[in-house]
This record gives C-alpha cells, sequence and structure tokens, in this order.
C-alpha cells in the first residue's frame, strides 16, 4: 500500500519516507513549509534552499541539470540507476542523522560522500553549507563508472531503435560517457513481453530504471507492472502474462528513459528530428489535454503530451495519445450530395452549396435546426448560430442534455467544472455522484488518485460500484442516497460536514435522465450545505459537473439549448447536423422530406442520414477554441490541412451563408474576425489559457429549490463502466484501428491481436 | 566577342556619365544617370535597338519555337507597357533593369522556360473575395 | 575506558568464585548478584580512576577462561528450554534490570564499549540511544537480524538453536532501552530448526509471563514475533530487512530516511543482530566493565568466531576480542591443515571482507582497528581458512558467483558491474585474459564500491581487491600458462 498510515504521515514531519519526498516538492498542500532557509553551495555558487530540499533540487534551482535515469519529477525517488551521483564537500562540522558529528558513524553509510565516496543527488537531503561538486574528478568518474555498467547490457541498436533521437540514454553516454568500450563478454538479452496492443517493449533494452514501475502503482493505480528476478537476471514485466491494463498506459512510453518501451502504432514510422510540432488541444474528452502534434509531410504521425500543471500536468490518456489513427480513415474528403437515387454522390463545392442553397428557398426560417455534436469548436459554434439566428430561426441545440429547470444554463456555475481540476489537490473530500472519471475524465481522476494518494483525500460515490484506481466509501447507486443526503438523512452526512473543503462533483450522464433536474437540484443543495457545514471561504466551489464532450462548455457559453428535445418535438424541415455524431436524432424523428445537412470529419452515424455532407476538419487541421470542463478556453493549431476538399468548418458555415438565396453573409471573412465576434457574445471564449470564475452558487441553488421534478427509482449507472467502454466514444476513436484493438484486447487478452512480425 | 565589349563600353560610360552627373547636379534630387526626360529617352531607345538586334540571335540560341517577328512584337509590347513613366529616374531604373534582362538573355545565363515567361504568365492571380478563396482551397 | 579496568577484576573474581560451583544451578545466585551489585560498583571504582590510569595497558588477549563465557550453551550439551536456561542464569533479576530504566541499561551498554556484532561494528550503546528521541506517538521497534547468511558465518545459528532464551532475553533488555513496543526476530528461511527451537523459546517465555503483558512483572509490555525469511542474502541488510518484514521485494531502502526515523512499518527502528542482542542481558548483570574488560579499547568484549576451511577442527568458539589470528586458529580449530607453514590466506570476517595471505596472519588480531589496518574487516568474525591446495582464484571466483546470484539488482553499479566482475573472474580462473585486464577489474571493482546503495556491492569488490592486492603475481602466471597453452596448441 502506497498510502502511509495516517498517523505515521501526519507525524513523520521532517523525515521522509519515499513516497514523501516528492510529495512534499510536486503536490500543493495548502500548508507551506516555514521559511527558514539553509545555504548550500553548488559549485561554490551559494543558494538557499528549503531544508529537506534533495541535492539534485538545489542544482536544479541553479540551473545545473544532474544526468538522471531513475528519477522523475512526478514519481517517487528511487536512487537505484546511480547516475546522479555527486562528490559533496562538507562544511566543517557535519552532523548526521544521528547527531553524531565525528567521522566514524559507520552506520551511516550512504553518507559516505561526507567521507569520500558520492552521493546519489535525487535522495539526498542537503545539509546546511555543503558544497556540491558538479563536475569534479570524483563526480565525473562516478558517472562515467556508472554509465559503463549501464551500457554494458544495453544493445547497440540505436539505428533500429524507436527511441533514437530522444533516448536519455542515448544524449548522456554522449555527455558523460567514456569514449570507449572495455565490455568483451557477451551481452545478456531479456524476452520481450505482450502487454498490449499499445505498448511495444524491447525489454533487452531496458535499463531497471523501475520508472514505469512507479507510474503504473503510483499515478495510473494499477499494480500490474513489477520486478521479477535478482541481480542481472532482474526484469521488468507484468508477473504473468496478461495486458498492462489503464487508461494511462501509453504514458510510460514517455517515462521509460530508454527505448524498452516504446509505442506500437508509431513503431519504426518517423524519427523526432523528421517531424514537425505543433503544439495543440486534445478534443477526445471534456478535460482539454495539452498535446503536441507530430506530424510528418501532412501526415500525423503521433501525439504527445505536453505540460500544463493545471489540466494534465504531463500526462495523457490512451485515446487521446492513440486515436490519431482514427483522423485517417472514414475521412469525409469530398462534398457529397443525395442523387435521384437516393445515393450520396461526391460533387464539388458549388454543387453542393447551390443544393442547400436551393433547399433553403422553399423553408422558412422556423423550420430550420441545428445539432451541434461533441467535438465542435466555438468559431463554427458561434456561425452556425450567427446564420440560423439571420435566417430567423433559434433551433440550435447540442447532443448532450441539460436539465434547464431551475437556473439551467443561465447561471454558467451551474453546468463547470468549477473547482478545476487542480483544485483538488487543495480539497479534502470529494463527492462523486453518477459518474465514472476513471474513463469519463481520466486526466482527472488521476488528480484525485493523486490527492488521495499525497493529501489524504476522502472520496466518497453515489452511483454505480466502479474501480476508480483508489479506494472510496460507496454510499449506493440509488437515488434514495440523493435525498438522504441532500435532506441530512445519510450516515455519511456527518463525515460531509465535517469537511474542511468539499467537492461535489457530479457526472453530465446522470443529468440527461429523465429526472435531470431534480438531481441537479439534489446535488445543488448537497454541495450548499457541505459549504455552509464547511465554513470555507467565499472563493471556495462545491459544485462541479464533469462533461464528457470538449464542445458542450463552449456551446453553453454561446447560448445553444442543451439537447435535442426541442428538435423532436418541433420536427424541422431543415436540419443542419454540425459533427452530430451521436444520434439522438434519426430519420425516424423528422418527417419524410425534410432536409438533413451533415458537416463534418467522419462518416459516422451523422452523415449516414444527411442529404448533402460537407467534408469539414478534424482538430488537428483547424485553429479552433474549445473550452474544457472548467471552463478553460484554449486553441487547437493546424498541424496538418484538412484531407481532400475538406475545409475549416466555420469557413463552410460561412460560404453558406454567402451562396445566392440564402443571402445572409456572415459578417467576417478571417479567424481573427470570427474570434472578435466570439469575444462579444462571451469574452472568455478568446481569453486562451484563462479559466473565467463562476459564482452564482447560492442563487442556482435558491432557483433549483422551484424544480417541483422527483427522483427516479433507477440507480445512478454512467455510461462508461469497465475500462472496454473507453476506448471508443466518439467519432475519430470509433475509426481507429488501434482503438478497435484496444477493445479486442481487453475484452479478448492481448494474445487476441495479430501483431505484423516486425514488431 | 562583339557583344561582350559592347556591354564593358556600357559600363565604363555610364559610370564616366553619373560621376559628371553628380557633380554638376543642383537639384535636390540625385538623378540616376539622365539629367532630363530627353536624356532618359535616348537611353530607352539605346535599349530597345539593343534588344531588337538581339532577338534574332535569342531565337537561334534557345531554340524558341516563335518567329523573329513575333520576339520584336513582344519587345515592343513590353516598353509599351512602361511608357505612361514619365520621371527621369524611374526610366533610367526600368533601363537598368532591361539591360540586366538583355544581358541574362545574350550570356544564355537563363532557360528557355525564362524567355519564354515573357510571352506567357503561369501563376494564377490570387482569388480575393471569401467565396472564390473558399472553392479555390486553403488559403495561401 | 581505561578507567574502568578495575572494575572487570573486581566482579571477575566474585564471578569466578560462584561458577567454581559444580552445580550449574546454583551458579545462578551468586553470578547475577554481582552483576547486579556491578553497576552500583561503577561509581565505587570511578572514584579513584587516576590511580588506575597507571595499571600496564592489557597485552594479553585470550584464551577466555570458562566462568567469563556468556553463551555457556554453545554446543548444545544441555537443555536448550526454559528450564536449561533458568539453570544458566537467563532471566535472572530481568526485572530488575528492566527497573533500573533505560539509561542505566544505555550505560551499561555503552561502558560495556560493545559494537555490533553483524559486522559494520557500530556502537550499539549509540545506536540504541537513537532512538530514545522524544516520541511523537508512533510505535518503536526493535528487529533483530537473524538472516545470517554470510559465507562462513554461523554463529546465530548456534545461538537460536542451543541458547534461544538469551536472545529471546535480549529482545526484551534491548526492547526495553529503546523503548520498543515489540521485537520482530527476522530468521532465515532455511533455519528451520533454529526457527522453531526459537518459538519454542518465545512461547515459554510467554508462558512464564517473561515477555508479553507486564513482561516479567516490569510492568512493561513487551512481544516478541518471529518472521521467516525466504532465504535471501540481501534481506540481511537492514533496510532491505524491514522491506521484506512488509511484506514486500528484499531490496535495501535509499539512507536517509534511516530506520531509527522511519523503519518497519514507518515506525522508528532499530536493526540488531542476534550476537549483539543476545549479550545484552549479560552484559547488564554481570556490568559493562566486565564486558569492556575484555580485548583492546574500542574493540571490547568477547565474541563468536567460527573457524571454517583448511582447519584440523573447524568450530564455533567464543573468544576473547584481539586475539591473535594465529592464536586463534591452533588453539581452537586444531590448527591449519598441514601446519601453520602451509597455510595460504585467510578470509578473516566473512566472504565479503578481502582476504589475508600468511605472512598477515602471522600477527594480526581478531578485532575491529587491527583489521582494518591490515587493509581488511572484521566483519562477522567468520574466517576462512585456505592452504595451499586451494586455487585462490577459483575461491574468489566463486565468492563473486555468490554475490551476483544474491544481488538484488536494484541499483546499476551492483547489477550489472558484480555479473561482468563474475565474468571476468572465471576467464582468470582459466587464465584466459589479458594482464591488463588486471588492471581494469581493479577499476571496475572501485566503480561498484561506494557507488550503491547497499554494502552488498562494496562486499563483492572488496574479495576482488583482496585476491590483487596480494596474489595478482598468481594470477599474472596464470594468464600467461594460458597463453602459452594457446600457442602450443596452435
Amino acid at each position: 500500500m502506497l498510502r502511509l498510515p495516517a498517523v505515521g504521515r501526519a507525524l513523520a514531519g521532517a523525515a521522509h519516507s519515499k513516497g514523501c519526498l516528492t510529495a512534499s516538492s510536486n503536490v500543493r498542500t495548502s500548508v507551506r513549509a516555514s521559511s527558514n532557509l539553509v545555504e548550500v553551495f553548488v559549485d561554490g555558487k551559494p543558494v538557499m534552499v528549503e531544508p529537506g530540499t534533495t541535492v539534485l533540487q538545489a542544482c536544479e534551482k541553479v540551473g545545473v541539470q544532474i544526468p538522471r535515469f531513475c528519477y522523475h519529477e512526478r514519481l517517487s525517488v528511487a536512487g537505484n540507476c546511480r547516475m546522479c551521483l555527486l562528490e559533496i564537500e562538507r562544511a566543517p562540522k557535519v552532523m548526521c542523522s544521528h547527531n553524531y558529528s565525528t567521522l566514524d558513524c559507520s552506520s551511516c553509510r550512504p553518507w559516505k560522500g561526507i567521507f569520500g565516496h558520492p552521493v546519489a543527488a535525487c535522495a539526498m537531503p542537503v545539509m546546511k553549507g555543503w558544497n556540491i561538486l558538479t563536475n569534479s574528478e570524483k563526480t565525473r568518474k562516478a558517472r562515467e563508472g556508472v554509465m559503463e555498467f549501464l551500457l554494458a547490457n544495453h544493445p547497440l541498436d540505436c539505428p533500429i531503435c524507436d527511441q533514437g533521437g530522444e533516448c536519455d540514454l542515448q544524449d548522456q553516454s554522449m555527455m558523460f560517457g567514456s569514449d570507449r568500450s572495455r565490455f568483451t563478454e557477451g551481452k545478456r538479452a531479456v524476452e520481450d513481453k505482450n502487454i498490449g496492443p499499445l505498448i511495444k517493449t524491447i525489454m533487452t533494452r531496458c535499463i531497471q530504471c523501475t520508472r514505469c514501475v512507479r507510474f503504473a502503482s503510483e499515478i495510473a493505480g494499477v499494480e500490474d507492472l513489477g520486478t521479477t528476478g535478482r541481480g542481472n537476471s532482474m526484469q521488468i514485466g507484468t508477473y504473468v502474462e496478461k495486458m498492462f491494463m489503464s487508461e494511462l498506459s501509453g504514458n510510460v512510453i514517455d517515462v521509460c528513459p530508454v527505448g524498452a518501451l516504446t509505442s506500437k502504432p508509431y513503431a519504426f514510422t518517423s524519427r523526432p528530428w523528421e517531424t514537425r510540432k505543433t503544439e495543440s488541444i486534445d478534443v477526445l474528452d471534456a478535460v482539454g489535454s495539452n498535446i503536441v502534434v507530430s506530424t510528418r509531410g501532412g501526415e500525423v504521425m503521433r501525439i504527445l503530451p505536453r505540460l500544463n500543471e493545471d489540466v494534465n500536468e504531463e500526462w495523457i490518456s490512451d485515446k487521446t495519445r492513440f486515436a490519431y489513427d482514427g483522423l485517417k480513415r472514414q475521412r469525409l474528403t469530398q462534398p457529397m450530395v443525395k442523387d435521384a437515387s437516393g445515393q450520396l454522390v461526391p460533387t464539388n463545392w458549388e454543387d453542393a452549396l447551390m443544393r442547400i442553397a436551393a433547399m433553403l428557398q422553399g423553408v422558412k426560417g422556423s423550420e430550420i435546426a441545428a445539432i451541434a455534436g461533441g467535438m465542435v469548436d466555438a468559431e463554427s459554434l458561434i456561425a452556425l448560430k450567427d446564420m440560423l439566428n439571420k435566417l430567423d430561426s433559434e433551433a440550435l441545440c447540442t447532443e448532450e442534455l441539460f436539465p434547464m429547470a431551475g437556473a439551467g444554463t443561465d447561471l454558467r456555475s451551474n453546468y463547470l467544472l468549477n473547482t478545476r481540476i487542480a483544485g483538488i489537490e487543495e480539497c479534502d473530500l470529494l463527492l462523486l455522484i453518477g459518474t465514472n472519471p476513471r474513463y469519463e475524465a481520466p486526466l482527472f481522476n488521476a488528480r484525485v488518485r493523486k490527492s488521495w494518494l499525497h493529501n489524504e483525500l476522502q472520496v466518497a460515490l453515489v452511483g454505480h460500484d466502479v474501480d476508480l484506481s483508489y479506494s472510496y466509501n460507496h454510499l449506493g447507486d440509488s437515488t434514495q442516497v440523493l435525498k438522504d443526503l441532500a435532506t441530512g438523512k445519510h450516515p455519511y452526512c456527518q463525515v460531509l460536514a465535517q469537511a474542511k473543503r468539499p467537492v461535489v462533483v457530479v457526472g453530465s450522464s446522470c443529468l440527461q435522465r429523465a429526472d435531470g433536474a431534480a438531481i441537479l437540484s439534489a446535488v445543488s443543495t448537497i454541495a450548499q450545505n457541505a459549504r455552509v457545514s464547511s465554513g470555507v471561504e467565499e472563493g471556495w466551489k462545491v459544485l462541479n459537473v464533469l462533461h464528457r464532450v470538449a464542445s458542450q462548455v463552449a456551446a453553453l457559453d454561446v447560448g445553444y439549448k442543451p439537447g435535442v428535445e426541442a428538435i423532436r418535438k418541433n420536427p424541422p424541415k431543415m436540419l443542419f447536423l454540425l459533427g452530430a455524431d451521436a444520434g439522438c436524432i434519426t430519420r425516424a424523428d423528422l418527417p419524410k422530406d425534410s432536409f438533413i445537412i451533415y458537416q463534418g470529419h467522419h462518416g459516422d452515424v451523422g452523415a449516414l442520414m444527411a442529404d448533402v455532407i460537407l467534408p469539414g476538419a478534424a482538430y488537428t487541421e483547424k485553429n479552433g477554441t474549445y473550452v474544457n470542463t472548467e471552463g478553460r478556453a484554449q486553441q487547437t493549431r493546424v498541424a496538418v490541412t484538412p484531407p481532400g476538399m475538406a475545409r475549416e468548418d466555420w469557413k463552410i458555415i460561412r460560404a453558406v451563408s454567402e451562396t445566392p438565396h440564402v443571402g445572409v453573409t456572415l459578417p467576417y471573412d478571417t479567424l481573427e474576425e470570427v474570434r472578435d465576434r466570439l469575444a462579444e457574445v462571451a469574452p472568455n471564449l478568446v481569453r486562451y489559457d484563462d479559466v473565467e470564475e463562476a459564482n452564482y452558487f447560492k442563487q442556482a441553488n435558491e432557483l433549483s429549490q422551484a424544480v417541483n421534478q422527483s427522483l427516479l427509482a433507477d440507480p445512478l449507472v454512467p455510461p462508461q463502466l469497465s475500462v472496454k467502454d473507453f476506448y471508443m466514444t466518439d467519432p475519430i476513436s470509433r475509426a481507429s484501428q488501434t482503438m478497435a484493438k484496444c477493445v479486442k484486447a481487453v475484452t479478448e487478452g492481448a494474445e487476441a491481436v495479430e501483431e505484423p512480425a516486425i514488431c | 566577342m562583339n557583344r561582350f565589349k559592347r556591354a564593358d563600353s556600357f559600363a565604363s560610360h555610364s559610370s564616366a556619365m553619373a560621376s559628371s552627373v553628380a557633380r554638376g547636379a543642383v537639384k535636390a534630387v540625385k538623378p540616376i544617370f539622365s539629367r532630363d526626360v530627353d536624356e532618359a529617352k535616348r537611353r530607352v531607345r539605346e535599349l530597345y535597338r539593343a534588344w531588337y538586334r538581339e532577338v534574332p540571335n535569342t531565337v537561334a540560341m534557345y531554340q524558341l519555337d516563335i518567329t523573329v517577328r513575333q520576339g520584336r512584337d513582344k519587345v515592343r509590347e513590353i516598353f509599351n507597357k512602361n511608357k505612361h513613366v514619365t520621371d527621369p529616374r524611374v526610366i533610367d531604373m526600368l533601363v537598368i533593369k532591361g539591360k540586366m534582362e538583355l544581358q541574362e538573355t545574350i550570356h544564355i545565363w537563363k532557360q528557355k522556360t525564362h524567355v519564354m515567361r515573357y510571352f506567357h504568365e503561369t501563376e494564377n492571380p490570387c482569388p480575393n473575395d471569401f467565396l472564390s478563396k473558399f472553392y479555390h482551397g486553403h488559403e495561401p | 575506558m581505561l578507567s574502568c579496568v578495575g572494575c572487570p577484576v573486581l566482579s571477575r573474581v566474585l564471578s569466578s568464585g560462584a561458577s567454581r560451583v559444580p552445580a550449574v544451578a546454583a551458579s545462578r545466585v551468586p553470578a547475577a548478584s554481582t552483576s547486579l551489585n556491578a553497576g552500583s560498583s561503577v561509581a565505587l571504582v570511578r572514584y579513584n580512576t587516576t590511580a588506575q590510569q597507571e595499571k600496564p595497558k592489557k597485552t594479553k588477549f585470550g584464551p577466555l577462561a570458562d566462568q567469563d563465557r556468556i553463551f555457556t550453551n554453545l554446543y548444545g550439551r544441555h537443555d536448550w528450554r526454559l528450564k536449561g536456561a533458568l539453570s544458566r542464569g537467563d532471566w535472572y533479576k530481568t526485572k530488575e534490570i528492566l527497573e533500573k530504566g533505560v539509561d542505566w541499561i544505555l550505560n551499561e551498554i555503552k561502558v560495556s564499549g560493545l559494537r555490533g556484532r553483524g559486522g559494520a561494528g557500530f556502537p550499539t550503546g549509540m545506536k540504541w540511544g537513537f532512538m530514545n528521541k522524544p516520541s511523537d506517538g508512533r510505535p518503536k521497534y526493535l528487529v533483530v537480524n537473524a538472516d545470517e547468511g554470510e559465507p562462513g558465518t554461523c554463529k546465530d545459528r548456534e545461538i537460536m538453536r542451543h541458547d534461544p532464551h538469551k536472545l529471546v532475553e535480549g529482545c526484551l533488555v534491548a526492547g526495553r532501552a529503546m523503548g520498543a513496543r515489540a521485537a520482530y526476530i527476522y530468521i532465515r528461511g532455511e533455519f528451520y530448526n533454529e526457527s522453531s527451537n526459537l518459538q519454542v523459546a518465545i512461547n515459554e517465555a510467554y508462558g512464564a509471563g517473561l515477555i508479553g503483558k507486564n513482561a516479567c512483572g516490569s510492568g512493561y509490555d513487551f512481544d516478541v514475533f518471529v518472521m521467516r525469511g525466504a532465504g535471501a542474502y540481501i534481506c540481511g541488510e537492514e533496510t532491505a530487512l524491514i522491506e521484506s518484514i512488509e511484506g514486500k521485494q528484499g531490496k535495501p531502502r535509499l539512507k536517509p530516511p534511516f530506520p531509527a526515523d522511519v523503519g518497519v512499518f514507518g515506525c522508528p527502528t532499530t536493526v540488531a543482530n542476534v550476537e549483539t542482542v543476545s549479550v545484552a542481558p549479560t552484559i547488564c548483570r554481570r556490568g559493562g566493565t566486565w564486558f569492556a574488560s575484555f580485548g583492546r579499547e574500542r574493540n571490547s568484549g568477547t565474541k563468536l568466531f567460527n573457524i571454517s576451511g583448511h582447519v584440523n577442527n573447524p568450530c564455533t568458539v567464543e573468544e576473547e576480542m584481539s586475539i591473535p589470528i594465529k592464536e586463534l586458529i591452533e588453539r581452537h580449530a586444531g590448527g591449519v591443515r598441514g601446519g601453520w607453514d602451509n597455510l595460504l590466506c585467510v578470509i578473516p570476517g566473512g566472504s565479503s571482507t578481502p582476504l589475508i595471505p600468511r605472512h598477515v596472519c602471522d600477527d594480526v588480531m581478531m578485532d575491529f582497528d587491527a583489521l582494518i589496518q591490515a587493509q581488511t574487516g572484521l566483519g562477522t568474525a567468520a574466517l576462512i581458512v585456505m592452504d595451499k591446495s586451494t586455487d585462490v582464484i577459483r575461491a574468489i571466483a566463486r565468492l563473486i558467483e555468490f554475490y551476483k546470484h544474491e544481488s538484488c539488482g536494484q541499483c546499476t553499479p551492483c547489477r550489472e558491474g558484480v555479473d561482468w566482475m563474475n565474468k571476468m573472474m572465471w576467464r582468470f580462473v582459466k587464465g584466459d585474459a589479458r594482464a591488463a585486464e588486471i588492471d581494469m577489474i581493479w577499476e571496475l571493482s572501485k566503480q561498484i564500491e561506494g557507488h550503491t546503495i547497499c554494502a552488498l556491492g562494496d562486499g563483492a569488490a572488496w574479495p576482488v581487491q583482496g585476491l590483487i592486492r596480494h596474489f595478482r603475481p598468481i594470477m599474472e602466471s596464470r594468464i600467461a600458462d594460458f597463453q602459452q597453452k594457446q600457442q602450443a596448441r596452435a
């Protein structure tokens, strides 16, 4: 168990356990360390650091990079690669932790640095007056020695290794290694392991740094990886032949300092120096993970995470990382129009737009409606809304439902993750309602786990009993529990009342039930009660909604109506589907002669029922604004051009608006002008990387009291229960072969997936 | 050989000219070569003559699929394109450019396609309204 | 230290008188009473320290008189159970010792000059004293390292087999000294009989109310648990042992934090060797000064020596510290096979210490400081004697193979380096190497030494260094022979 017993943790004080070392540096805690700094020297340069800082961190503070393999700032300290060995010059009088100041404290073996042996910088806390020598003769010798040992059994297959060019071992051996080899014995070989369709293992290359093991057990929360065997026959593996089953598994590829764990889909496709990197945003869930899109020659080669402490730290989920091959399949590349025989035939833009214009002539504004899907950018949302409004239509909906009774979407605080993702690290009690964050928002879940691990966060769940990678208090899955919690009758209310900084998170899926408004009302009351009893300061947010799709918050901000109920009640003659692929509306819901326009990038559910298809751009192909579930506006950037005749989405709408007979030309021609328009409607949408606060909880709660809907008896079951529900949730991941392999692997076992022999 | 000499004499002549002009100039604007329009016109005529004589050579050397007549018409056309220019400094500048073109043509520094560009424009004009840009494809 | 020399004389006189009484049971009372008096007599003796100082330094060490032996049932000739242990003086007035308090016990241990018997030789009194920081609410634990796996060492085995009550009582006394809530005895998995004897002894002690709630009626609660390992050498390293007790892989932890801050189950812990713990009650009974009267200054006490290898009579024997190695071998082990002149070398402190050749053995003393001076170490005081019939390169190669097999694989220098050295050593055995590779393996051993998390890397590096230091000519001639043979074949 990684989580230390409460008593030990609370009282450990200055004593660091393995986990504590990182915890102090990495996890936000409300208690700040006292500011009695100690002075140490790095190559003679003085620097003031907090007590308990490691030698490596002190060096980093003055800008000296210490070579390392096993140390990773987000993982616990292992200290086993020994690459960071440094010589320490002691101050005249040094007390070891035994309060023993003479030289014969022989039980302090690692302190031999003081006696002439180097110390491991990643694990050694600094002592007052130490002079850390980062480039002395002894330090260099130690590094060279360790490097020689690491390379002894490492295969020299850099030319065929996928890590080549971004390999820590390669780089550091150039910097710190010897220029010749003395190793003449035979090299060790290790059998490769099949740990699933995402991660390729070449275990002979492994240097046993155990970063992947620590990642799996600490961040991902699965104890799948571990070491077996001893000494030189030690191996990293899954103990028994099985798949590394985690929604964050791809991150071990980044964490691995050598080419032992590489990406299977990316294998042998490109080299890092050949690719162009574009900083962008992921839209496959509502977290808005920051990513880097690597492209080569108009093709997305891979997706890597980008550091953003407030959102995804430096991790991304497997769907984000590996669904990119879906961008090359099932794409709509040409406009299509249904011909007389009812077949969709490819055509050119002019014809497709003319067809729409012709159809528009015959309908009144009130007979036009639009549905926006889950991956639509704010620019096309505003363009579509402006166009329909000009045509005298107000029927603009999103696929995702949100209860409109009470305050509904009028108060922004009602539909945001107000606490923010990073805010989870500051709370002490988390109540999850009707959600499975592990698969709906893997990085939010990773943040919860981090806080659970390091900050003693208590978690409780109302809803289906799911595996969340941390332990929680399961309060039941019936709506009765919610009612009891709201009225204060439930025994857990006492725990809730004691929380200092409570957070309540409700899943967007459970608000889409028939009794969504009643659930929101109950949750709002629970949150309000918790807030009052905790006496937390005004700025602290309690109520949170966790969304599942990337476009929802922006759509609600712009003024779309949540849910397609209005359209179902009042079927339009002309329906515009903007990337709507969830299948909320079918042909059966509409009159026979209604005309459906589908605009999107994949030939998925929506395109099947369309009369005209307008090919749009996917998130890697356009500059788009997305607002994540926290209300944080971020933008994607063009990494590759849209395939074939596909165009950026807002431009398509702009073009439709200009065609003759439509005659409602939108007043913007460039992206900047669209964003100016966005700023007029909702200024927060163009304040990138910023979260606009929403603050009307009390009013929202008061309004929600007016809801007189009763809770249904059905249990609260989120749509994604197990890992197999995670991989394919949207048009891109449904088109991805890799994701299909994942589903097959988790249902039938990793060996069921056939791999090319070359891997 | 002959042509080289001619080119050299052009150069020496003009540089000597330039310095004398600089000395004698009293106007605020410094002339490039010509003190007045007449002198500039003389230079244009000289250049035109040089081109006119060069056309048969060019057609032969580059194995162009045009007649000499067509070539001379094109020369005339290109000279006429700038006939509205009256500022001697601008005329001088155009003459200099014309001389450079001529020299490149004479020395076969060009290739056939470069010469033929006088006859056919390969680049299409960029669309500038939204819809035609949209039909055309991606924005440049 | 010297100032207390007077005291042991007094106590020895008294105790020797007592032990002359033939009935062993009868010896209990006087022997113990002197020891308890000895505590109070310390002050009396110290009073005239200046007079004592002139006393000549002790120059002759060993042999140990029978009445000064702590482990009186080392060879299992008597009953090892509670009854027999009581008859040998164990558990006598333990309550009084406990009631004298923490400071008194610690002081006795400090005065005795006892140094850890597990190999590192850290002053025990000081180590136990680290535990006496003000409590922060966490319980403290004593962990007894009975994972005796060092090749050549077999002292703890004898204690647990034949005198388990010494250990159990030692746990109680040591536990009291550091305010520990319980003791975990981590015993090597292969020691099946020993662990069952020990468990029987613990059960007996619980039954007699000697440990458990209100141990010995002192009002102090103390539990003793036996935990069997699975037979990994590395689990004898203190932090690996802690990991193993916690149910994890036995891989050494990083220090700091030291076990005294964060040990077993995250609580302050002291890890002590079986022998160290077992001698504590006797020291308390007979007085620290009595114990300090043996051996040289800073190396005081009695010690169990294991003598194995090419001697006529391999044995485990309790002897005075600082006894000359030659005397130890000749007196107790019946001398080297074929006479002293047939001696090639001795590994003096278990397999991880560098060997010393015969000329060094002639006059070196068996204690911490003398052996350090001889560029080796006392370690666990397990002598491995090799006569001239030994292929010393092969002997060391076999040791390195052991270390290669037992390396935990956690940190790089040990995992990769020891394997590398092992491969080279077996080539040296054949002579299939270049002479320059002798320097290279020396360098490799230096690259391992001091660069690892635990001391196993050092322990693997030192035998090689000892071999090269003293037997380089043999290695070179082996290489030359091999090359000659190769040339002849070609």
